[in-house]
């Protein structure tokens, strides 16, 4: 066997290798978004607490936090306090908005959440599922956020705490607030 | 005759009634969502189609394949559709394109690669090995042919 045969055979190996590392040791829950950049679709549904419809629409032209979550939710509550925190931080800009989504829950549970964990702003039912399809959900929580040009610029899955918080306040709404772009997909 | 006549009616009672089967069949439509639904990825177990899958999120998935047929759009669109939300993950099928190629042709690539690899190396082995002799064996000394002559007659 020469010596450049033994090196493409070590090399061909090592690349199996390797894809059978992404397989067995990825995160299987991970799927690449294909939707950053491309226009937020116009949801709309009525809201947890007083059943009035909410849409996206009417929210053109401003930076918007679309949070996914669920009562039954472990991850939700555990992201519930930096949600509110999130708010807080950005709630006096007026262009600035944040909708909660909830997703797959039952009404009843849903408002109970609400009440017991509390909450600052607007949250829409995904009543058939729909909303969460159009915005390529799988589980929850799922954040979005959409520039004032109504283009999907943030998707994250997990829980919005610690780094993740400091970076879609820091990275992703500020400079979005100033006009500023921003380039880190999820 | 009685006799006759509960016979009959146990003959009618076993027989399968053919106007309940045609009520429980599949519509056109939903033979249409199951063929749809058998191509879709289920985002949250993996390994299974949303026809198959009896997570909520599939049925949620089968729900809008539904929706969409009933208002018209082709298989097509429908499946595009879930492209544009999900990428490629969310075909069974990975469609044929870009770094995708590789999934498709991968398997043939390697097995090619690997029978020209084996083909060259065995022809190595087998021109490197001595070649067999060919010359007649000598011949029989007087004592072994004796002996032999004596074990073929006995």
């Amino acid at each position: 066997m020469t010596k450049s045969t033994q090196l493409t055979l070590v090399l061909v190996l090592l690349g199996l290798f390797y894809l059978f590392y992404e397989g067995l040791w990825g995160n299987p829950r991970h799927i690449p978004t294909v939707l950053i950049g491309t226009d937020a679709p116009m949801v709309e549904g009525p809201d947890v607490e007083t059943g009035e419809m909410i849409s996206l629409e009417q929210f053109k032209g401003k930076v918007v936090l679309l949070n996914f979550w669920a009562s039954w939710c472990y991850e939700c509550k555990v992201e519930h306090e930096s949600v509110l925190e999130l708010h807080r931080l950005f709630k006096n800009d007026p262009n600035f908005v944040m909708i909660g989504v909830n997703y797959q829950d039952k009404l009843p549970d849903a408002q109970q959440y609400l009440k017991e964990y509390g909450t600052t702003f607007a949250h829409m039912r995904d009543v058939k599922g729909q909303l969460a399809i159009d915005y390529g959900v799988y589980g929850v929580p799922e954040t979005f956020v959409i520039d004032q040009q109504g283009k999907i610029r943030y998707k994250y899955v997990g829980p919005v705490t610690g780094h993740m918080y400091t970076k879609i306040t820091q990275e992703i709404i500020a400079p979005l607030l100033k006009g500023q772009p921003v380039s880190t997909p999820s | 005759m009685m006799i006759r006549l509960i016979v009959a009616a146990l003959f009618i009672l076993s027989t399968p009634w053919s106007g309940l089967a045609e009520v429980q069949d599949e519509t056109l439509l939903d033979i249409q969502v199951r063929e749809i639904a058998k191509t879709l990825r289920c985002t949250v177990c993996q390994t299974e189609n949303i026809w198959e899958s009896g997570a909520p999120l599939a049925q949620q998935m089968r729900g809008v394949v539904r929706d969409r047929l009933k208002l018209g759009h082709s298989p097509e669109d429908i499946k595009e559709y879930f492209l544009s939300r999900y990428g490629d993950y969310i075909m069974m099928q990975p469609p044929a394109h870009g770094v995708n190629w590789f999934l498709w042709a991968g398997p043939f690539i390697l097995l090619l690669g690997g029978g020209l690899f084996l083909y060259k190396e065995v022809i190595g082995w087998v021109r490197r090995t001595p070649a067999s002799p060919t010359a007649p064996p000598p011949p029989l000394d007087e004592k072994a042919r004796q002996r032999l002559e004596h074990e073929l007659e006995s």
